[in-house]
């Protein structure tokens, strides 16, 4: 009798060591897991608090305010409207290098593959030439079809050709830019490509090229002053 | 007898360590402090600078500071609350939308994020996971207006894939050398992603990638997780001894498939700013 008494007192004296452990426990993960604590405080906080609004008050009844709040919704959802394109424009995404040719209601009316700017920096001695796509939103200023690529210095630089002067015919290229050409302003322009296989990935000097077919529609669907987003 | 007494010390003590840490980590910055601070108005190009200040508190209470009558049905005022949420998102999709920069688009309520620019929809993506801390989705208040007034501005941002990647090239000196270097090129390969930006008035926006990352991914991103962690540890442990502990950044965490993640994080531009529809 006694040794079982015994044996329960020191179970009871073990057990009753849980205590401390447990304070112990509760303390380190509160310190470690503070925002989680938190987080929970203020569900518990917002049993109690409620809807809060202001204790101000006015003379106008809820529904005054209802229609106040729904006229400057409709407001500001018309200015919005009026923001959008009104012709179709074109998205190119640089990530992907993928476009897309949206109506002017926004839908897409045909996707696919095109080149960016490949982010390559050409250091020539001093001087540190930067190949990459602008992002932001731009204007087609002029369309041309069979444009010629006057040369800038970086495409002799780049190939290990000597400079040339500025009015050389060396400078002048047929070919490279394709059947057509939509200038977006700096020198940089939406054309066609002699590199086709190389679509979908980011291989150029900051334009955009396009395959033959799909410059083919999008020439002919974008106008002067379409808009080009690029991202 | 010394037993009881060594216990009785050590629960006393634990019991008053547990209380105050309790107390200066977590009731204290919750009772006391607003984890939402209010939203400055930002003056408009075409306001008149003379009477700007009196213009602009005067547009925003229009907009936003409105007092909503107290006397009538909770139901009315849940009601006017939403509308008054959704000008108040209106409104700065509108100021955005007016300025030349990209910026992005939380809608928590379509569990969609979408990179926007001058009101058009560039890039949209599915949120397949996403959690609200207690301090922004438990609160039906002014606070939680005057809040989201304004949209939030990037403060810091720090991310597991670099934003630009730009490789260096030597010019070459001849064509012989231009056609060594010529490499024929390959798709870049995607990184794993893990986002932490943090914005004004106290939110921290995550962005994680849906897919399992690689052995490589999940030591970046545990790694950076941690130090967060370890932050607010830091934190916490500061405020046992000063007692002014500030409340967690109240988060919004999105699970998002990766190749929108890395998308997004390389279009915003680097002060971007965001919206979060609720």
């Amino acid at each position: 009798m006694e040794i079982e008494e015994k044996k329960e007192r020191s179970f009871l004296n073990v057990i009753i060591w849980t205590i401390p452990i447990l304070l112990f426990c509760v303390f380190v993960l509160m310190i470690l897991f503070t925002p989680a604590f938190q987080d929970s405080a203020f569900k518990v906080k917002s049993w109690f608090t409620g809807f809060q609004v202001s204790e101000e008050t006015s003379n106008e009844g809820i529904e005054k305010l209802e229609v106040r709040s729904q006229r400057n919704i409709n407001l500001i959802e018309a200015k919005l409207d009026n923001l959008k394109p009104v012709k179709p424009y074109i998205v190119v995404n640089t990530t992907e290098n993928r476009y897309s040719l949206r109506n002017a209601g926004g839908d897409t009316v045909r996707t696919g593959g095109c080149s960016t700017g490949k982010n390559e920096v050409l250091i020539a001695g001093k001087k540190r030439i930067i190949f990459k796509t602008p992002k932001g939103m731009f204007t087609v200023l002029n369309k041309q079809e069979n444009r010629p690529w006057i040369k800038p210095d970086w495409a002799f630089i780049e190939d290990g050709l000597p400079i040339p002067s500025a009015r050389s015919a060396s400078r002048i290229d047929y070919n490279t830019l394709g059947d057509y050409a939509l200038s977006i302003g700096d020198g940089y322009m939406l054309h066609g490509t002699l590199y086709q296989r190389f679509l979908g990935l980011p291989v150029t000097h900051g334009c955009v090229r396009l395959g033959d077919k799909d410059l083919d529609v999008i020439y002919h669907t974008l106008s002067k002053g379409s808009k080009v987003f690029i991202y | 007898m010394k037993n009881k007494l060594t216990f009785w010390v050590i629960t006393s003590v634990l019991s008053i360590f547990v209380i105050y840490a309790l107390v200066s980590t977590v009731l204290m910055p919750v009772l006391t402090k607003n984890p939402l601070p209010k939203a400055i108005i930002q003056t408009t190009s075409d306001e008149k600078p003379k009477n700007s200040k009196k213009d602009n508190n005067d547009s925003k209470d229009e907009i936003v500071s409105e007092p909503v009558v107290s006397s009538n049905s909770k139901d009315a005022k849940v009601k006017l609350f939403e509308l008054r949420k959704r000008e108040v998102l209106l409104h700065s999709r509108l100021e955005l939308a007016n300025e030349d920069s990209m910026y992005l688009v939380l809608d928590l309520i379509n569990n969609t994020a979408v990179l926007e620019m001058k009101g058009v929809s560039l890039h949209e993506s599915k949120i397949l996971e996403s959690s609200v801390s207690n301090s922004i989705k438990m609160y039906h208040t002014e606070a939680l207006l005057n809040w989201m007034a304004e949209p939030f501005m990037l403060k810091h941002v720090e991310a597991t894939i670099p934003k630009i990647e730009y490789v260096e090239k030597i010019a070459p000196k001849d064509t012989i050398e231009a056609n060594k270097v010529a490499v024929e090129p390959a798709p870049a390969k995607l990184g794993d992603v893990y986002i932490v930006m943090d914005f004004d008035r106290n939110l921290r926006l995550v962005i994680s990638q849906s897919e399992k990352p690689d052995d490589e991914g999940k030591k970046v991103i545990s790694a950076m997780r941690r130090k967060y962690q370890e932050m607010e540890v830091r934190r916490s442990l500061q405020s046992l001894i000063k007692f002014n502990r500030e409340p967690a950044m109240p988060q919004i965490s999105i699970v998002i498939p990766k190749s929108d993640a890395t998308i997004f994080y390389k279009a915003l531009p680097v002060r971007p700013k965001m919206i979060i529809r609720m």
